[in-house]
């Protein structure tokens, strides 16, 4: 390949540039000697070459644009020339370049293709469907007692079926969740509306050893929608919760935890664009009912 | 010569050439064909696939931006909002005020695009990856500027005189830590809303910094 663009170009040369002078002696000798021991054919197209010259010039001359009759006779005077080389072979052999380099450029086409697709698909795929996929989650929201995910406010006291719930009624005051880590029970009754607000809420049995307590912590501190307290009598070491949703785990590295949290952070909410501040930042499982007496006054 | 022949040699012997040329028309007619194919099939594809392509994807700087920079936002309204309740000084109210609406504002418009670009609000990847070095700025795990746990406690439970000069230097290296993050951003991306929400928070929140020097010298504190 390498040797046959030089040498065409040097055929071609003499013949476009076709002023009549015969091609350059030096340059068709050169290519004469790289084609080696062929020297008829070489001599033939030689022949041809300077003939088809001529024929040009006599063309360009009479008809002006028209170079294709000028070009007929040269050409015809070449053919005998030409026919014993049989080019096949040479462009059999030139062609695998470009098949193997469209093919190459196809897969990698076909893969950047694919890949922007099965991305998108992925996605896109819907948190519901995230959160589905995480084995031993629990999804109330489709559970017939509506009662585990009704959300009026109520003041006082509540009771819930589930330890912790995960959604219900629940007090006027959200619990405070900006990443924050209580190091004490706190009040169910504010926990759940703090979830009502997509807050990711990490429970953890009380007496967990320290060392477990702060692989947790450091999964909510400074992140918000996201808060984190022991809860008394827990059946395992660790309940994620957000609304209408709870997984129990028994360890603390399980990786379920950071999926639970990227499928349901946020975007568990009941209420888009709620916030996380602005709430009781104190522990105790008592709720605390603050804005009752004004609420009262008021009507 | 014979490889020198069957290349470009046509040009002497153009007529001659005929015959084989269209042969190897044929062939390239073929090889045009497919190209021809493969580009009406990559268009297709890419209308239907560039969409996707072309908006930031889950691990880009305009998402990791708009993600951390909600938190990093987050933080600031709930001290915003402390001040807005509980500052002294009625100039500190009206900034605790202004900084809560506007941050909750922006907050919204960062979610927003997000869900445009069919993207989660959060992710597990760790905090400022979308900056060169950006893991090496963070501190505790915090972002700069943030308030650690502790000082948020201490701003909650100060009163007076003390927690307007407390807020108003916490909001000051929060300030900081957030021009720096909007500057990064900057340097990161050609998305025209990206740019033009990260070039407002850098210039609204240097005039804030600016007006947080003077409060402070007004109410006698170091800056």
């Amino acid at each position: 390949m390498s040797i046959s663009t030089p040498a065409g170009d040097n055929k071609r040369r003499p013949s476009v540039v076709s002023t009549g002078k015969k091609p350059p002696a030096g340059k068709s000798s050169s290519t004469d000697t790289t084609s080696g021991g062929k020297s008829p054919s070489s001599t033939a197209t030689k022949a041809s070459a300077s003939k088809a010259a001529p024929g040009k010039t006599a063309a360009g001359k009479a008809g002006g644009t028209t170079s294709r009759p000028g070009g007929k006779p040269g050409a015809s005077g070449g053919g005998k020339g030409r026919k014993p080389i049989a080019p096949v072979k040479v462009s059999q052999g030139r062609s695998w370049g470009p098949i193997a380099m469209f093919v190459a450029v196809g897969v990698l086409a076909a893969g950047i293709i694919g890949y922007g697709a099965w991305a998108a698909f992925k996605g896109s795929q819907p948190w519901e469907k995230k959160a589905a996929d995480i084995s031993g989650i629990v999804n109330y929201r489709d559970n017939p007692d509506k009662t585990l995910t009704e959300a009026n406010h109520a003041w006082g006291p509540l009771t819930y079926k589930l330890t912790p719930p995960v959604g219900g009624n629940h007090n006027y005051n959200w619990q405070n969740c900006m990443g924050d880590v209580y190091d004490a029970p706190i009040a169910n009754e504010h926990a759940v509306h703090s979830m009502e607000h997509g807050a990711v809420w990490v429970a953890y049995k009380s007496g967990l050893a320290a060392d477990q307590v702060e692989k947790l912590a450091s999964k909510v501190r400074g992140n918000e929608y996201m808060l984190m307290s022991p809860v008394d009598n827990l059946d395992s070491n660790v309940s994620l919760q957000a609304w209408g949703y709870q997984l129990k785990l028994d360890s603390v590295d399980d990786g379920r935890i950071d999926q639970f949290i990227s499928a349901l952070r946020q975007n568990a909410t009941i209420e888009a664009g709620a916030t996380c501040s602005g709430g009781i930042t104190a522990t105790g499982t008592t709720p605390r009912d603050i804005g009752k007496d004004q609420q009262q006054q008021g009507g | 010569m014979s490889v020198s022949v069957e290349s470009e040699p046509e040009s002497p012997e153009i007529d001659d050439a005929v015959p084989p040329a269209r042969r190897r028309f044929g062939a390239s007619g073929w090889l045009a064909a497919g190209v021809a194919l493969g580009l009406l099939l990559g268009l297709v594809a890419g209308l239907l696939i560039v969409p996707t392509l072309t908006r930031p994807g889950e691990d880009s700087a305009e998402a990791g931006f708009a993600r951390d920079m909600s938190t990093h936002h987050a933080q600031a309204v709930e001290m915003g909002m402390l001040a807005h309740q509980k500052a002294s000084d009625s100039d500190v109210r009206t900034l605790g005020g202004d900084i809560a609406l506007t941050q909750q504002a922006q907050i919204g418009m960062m979610q927003t695009w997000l869900r445009e670009w069919k993207l989660g609000p959060t992710s597990s990847r760790p905090r400022m990856a979308w900056m060169p070095e950006g893991s090496a700025g963070l501190q505790n795990g915090l972002m700069p500027g943030m308030a650690t746990d502790a000082e948020r406690e201490q701003l909650r439970n100060a009163t007076g005189n003390a927690f307007d000069v407390l807020f108003l230097q916490l909001m000051l290296k929060h300030h900081l830590g957030g021009i720096h993050m909007a500057e990064e951003v900057l340097k990161l991306t050609d998305d025209a809303e990206v740019r033009r929400l990260a070039q407002g928070m850098v210039n609204n929140q240097r005039n804030e910094v600016a007006a947080f020097q003077q409060l402070l010298k007004k109410l006698g504190a170091p800056a």
